[in-house]
C-alpha cells in the first residue's frame, strides 16, 4: 500500500519503520527536514508539503502532539485535505480532543476522504515492540481497510466507534492511567514518610490485589528516585486539559481526576514537565518555603 | 453560683479570668501547675484534681486539646465524674468530634451530670476580650443556669440542639474558615501569578457578593505576608480532621473539605504547622513553583 507518514518523533519513528519494513510504500512529511533523513536513507521518499504526501498516498498515518497540529495538517491551505483523492485514509493516531476528531472527520466526509482516530496506549516500547493498543474511531470499513497497517504497528486493534470514539476511549485510558500513577505517588509518599523501605513496599504489593502495572513501572521508579522519562508529564498535563474540559462540556464529574490534574499542574510549575510522570511524587514532598 | 474550670491554655486562661472578672467565685485545676498560677494570683482558687474541682462546684468548664484530653477529664480517676454532686453540670469548650462529645455525654449521664458541649469560634483574641462566638448542645434548662457564664467569656451563645450539635456546629465552622481561607490564598495567588495586584483585587471584591470576613482579615494578613498565628496550622489540620472522621462515619460526601484537609496536612509536613493558616498561600505559591 502506498503509505503516508507524519510525525516523526520518538512514538512515530519506530513505527514508521515497522511500516517499511513490512514492505508498504512509505512517504514522509516533517516540519523539520532533518526528522526525515534516517527514514529517506531507509528508502522513503520525502514530501515538501502534507498536501503533496497526500496527493501520492492512499492513506496517510499521522502522530503528532496537539489539537491543534492534527486541525493544521489537516485543513491549512497545503494541508493533506488540499491533496487528497477522493477515497484515500487519515489515520490520525495522536492524542487529541475527541471533538476535533469529529470536525476533521466532518470535513473529511465532505471531500469523501476516510478518517480514523486511532489513538494508542504502550508508549516508546509499544511503538518499538510493535505492541501497541490501538483504539479506533469512524467507519468500521475505513478500519477493515487500514487494518493490515495498523497490524503492522499494534498488538491489539479495538474498533470503539464512530468518529472521536477512539479518543473517548484514550482519554479514558490516560484518565486510568494517570490516576493510577497519582495513587501508586501517594502509596509510595505514605511509606517514605513512615521511613519504609519503597523497593520492599512494591514488591509486597505487586503479590496482592493491588498490582498493577503502573505500580510495577512507575512504583519502581518512583522508589529509585528516576525520573528519566519514559512518557514526559507534560504530554500527560496536556491529555488532562483535554479531558477535563470535555468532562466540562459533559456535565461529567470527575473529582478525582481533578485533584490529579492540579498534582500535574504543580508538576509543571517545578519545572518537571519533561521528566516523566512518576515525579508526581515529588509534588507529594515536603516543599520548601523561603519564608516571610 | 460556683464555677470551675479545667484546662488553662492559650484559650482557657483568658475564659478563666473572664469568669473571675465576672464576680464569679472560681475554682481551677490545670495538669500543670504553673498554668494554674496566673489564675491563683487573680483570685481563684486551685484545687488538686478534676474530681476536687467538681466536688466543690455546681458548673465545671473545661477547655482541653482533643477528645482523649476531655475523656481524661470527664471519665477518668480523679476526673470530673469522681467528684461531681447529682447535677453538676459540665460545659466542654474544647473542640472535638460531635460524636465523641455525644459518647462522653451519656457517659456522664449516668452518673447524673449534665453535659453541654460549647465549642466556641473567636481565637485568643476573642478570648481575651470576652467576644468569642460559643455554639452550644445539650440540655436547655442547663444552657439557661449557664447562660450568665458564657455572657462572661463570650459576646454571643447559642444552644444549637441537642448533645453533639454545639461541635457539629463547631465543624461547619471549621469547613467554612478553613475552605475560606483556601479559596482567599487561592484567589491571591491566581491573581498574582496573572500579573494583577492581589490587595487591588481584594479591595474591589470587599464591595462585592465574594465579601467575607475572611476575605477581609485573613486576606489583609497575607497581603502583609505576616503569618503569626492566630490560629495555628496544626490546629485547623486538627479540625478538618474531625470533619472528615464524622464524614466518613456519616458516608458523607465533602469534597472540597478534603482538598482543604490534605493541604492542611502539606501545611504541617512542610514545617508550618505553627503558622496561621493563612500560610496556607506560602504553600500554594511553592507548589506553583515559587
Amino acid at each position: 500500500m502506498k503509505v503516508g507518514f507524519v510525525g516523526l518523533g520518538v512514538m512515530g519513528r519506530p513505527m514508521a519503520g515497522h511500516l517499511l519494513a513490512a514492505g508498504h510504500e512509505l512517504a514522509v512529511w516533517a516540519r523539520r527536514p532533518a526528522s526525515a533523513a534516517p527514514l529517506e536513507e531507509a528508502g522513503a521518499r520525502v514530501c515538501a508539503t502534507p498536501a503533496e504526501l497526500a496527493a501520492c498516498c492512499e492513506v496517510v498515518i499521522s502522530v503528532v502532539t496537539a489539537s491543534a497540529d492534527v486541525e493544521q495538517l489537516a485543513l491549512a491551505p497545503e494541508g493533506l485535505l488540499a491533496g487528497f483523492a477522493p477515497g484515500a485514509v487519515h489515520v490520525d493516531m495522536s492524542t487529541i480532543a475527541p471533538d476535533t476528531a469529529r470536525r476533521v472527520a466532518a470535513r473529511y466526509a465532505e471531500k469523501g476522504v476516510g478518517w480514523l482516530d486511532a489513538p494508542v496506549s504502550g508508549g516508546e516500547i509499544g511503538a518499538r515492540d510493535a505492541t501497541l493498543a490501538i483504539m479506533a474511531g469512524g467507519e468500521a470499513a475505513v478500519l477493515e481497510r487500514v487494518r493490515p497497517l495498523l497490524s503492522c504497528l499494534g498488538r491489539t486493534i479495538v474498533h470503539i466507534g464512530p468518529a472521536g470514539a477512539g479518543q473517548v476511549a484514550k482519554a479514558c485510558n490516560q484518565m486510568i492511567m494517570v490516576n493510577a500513577i497519582q495513587a501508586c505517588a501517594e502509596a509510595m509518599r505514605l511509606a517514605g514518610a513512615h521511613c519504609v523501605d519503597l523497593h520492599k513496599v512494591r514488591e509486597a504489593l505487586m503479590g496482592g490485589s493491588a498490582a498493577s502495572r503502573v505500580l510495577d513501572v512507575m512504583g519502581g521508579r518512583m522508589a529509585a528516585r528516576d525520573f528519566v522519562p519514559g512518557i514526559q508529564s507534560r504530554l500527560h498535563h496536556k491529555d488532562f486539559a483535554i479531558l477535563m474540559e470535555e468532562a466540562r462540556q459533559l456535565g461529567a464529574p470527575l473529582p478525582v481526576a481533578a485533584q490529579t490534574w492540579h498534582q500535574l499542574n504543580a508538576l509543571m510549575a517545578l519545572g518537571a514537565g519533561r521528566d516523566d510522570t512518576a515525579s508526581l511524587l515529588r509534588v507529594l514532598e515536603p516543599v520548601s518555603t523561603t519564608g516571610g | 453560683m460556683k464555677v470551675g474550670f479545667i484546662g488553662l491554655g492559650i484559650m482557657g486562661r483568658p475564659m478563666a479570668l473572664n469568669l473571675l472578672k465576672g464576680g464569679f467565685d472560681l475554682t481551677v485545676w490545670a495538669r500543670r501547675a504553673e498554668s494554674m498560677a496566673p489564675l491563683l494570683e487573680a483570685g481563684a482558687k486551685g484545687a488538686a484534681s478534676a474530681a476536687a474541682v467538681a466536688a466543690s462546684c455546681d458548673v465545671v468548664f473545661s477547655m482541653v486539646a482533643d477528645a482523649a484530653d476531655v475523656a481524661q477529664v470527664a471519665l477518668a480517676a480523679g476526673g470530673v465524674a469522681e467528684g461531681a454532686r447529682a447535677g453538676l453540670i459540665y460545659v466542654d469548650m474544647s473542640t472535638i468530634a460531635p460524636s465523641a462529645a455525644q459518647s462522653i455525654a451519656a457517659r456522664l449521664a449516668e452518673r447524673g451530670v449534665v453535659m453541654l458541649d460549647a465549642p466556641v469560634s473567636g481565637g485568643e483574641v476573642g478570648a481575651i476580650s470576652g467576644g468569642l462566638t460559643i455554639m452550644v448542645g445539650g440540655d436547655e434548662a442547663a444552657f439557661e443556669t449557664v447562660r450568665p457564664l458564657f455572657a462572661c467569656m463570650g459576646k454571643a451563645a447559642t444552644l444549637i440542639g441537642a448533645s453533639g450539635a454545639g461541635q457539629v456546629a463547631k465543624a461547619c465552622n471549621q469547613i467554612l474558615t478553613g475552605v475560606g481561607v483556601l479559596a482567599v490564598a487561592e484567589a491571591f495567588n491566581f491573581a498574582r501569578k496573572s500579573g494583577v495586584d492581589a490587595g487591588k483585587v481584594r479591595e474591589a471584591l470587599l464591595g462585592g457578593f465574594a465579601y467575607s470576613r475572611i476575605l477581609e482579615n485573613h486576606g489583609q494578613r497575607m497581603l502583609d505576608r505576616n503569618f503569626k498565628p492566630g490560629f495555628k496550622a496544626w490546629m485547623h489540620q486538627k479540625d478538618m480532621n474531625i470533619v472528615m472522621q464524622e464524614a466518613h462515619r456519616l458516608g458523607l460526601m465533602l469534597p472540597s473539605s478534603a482538598a482543604t484537609a490534605q493541604l492542611f496536612n502539606a501545611m504541617v509536613g512542610s514545617g508550618m504547622g505553627e503558622d496561621d493558616s493563612v500560610a496556607a498561600l506560602k504553600l500554594l505559591e511553592s507548589l506553583s513553583g515559587e
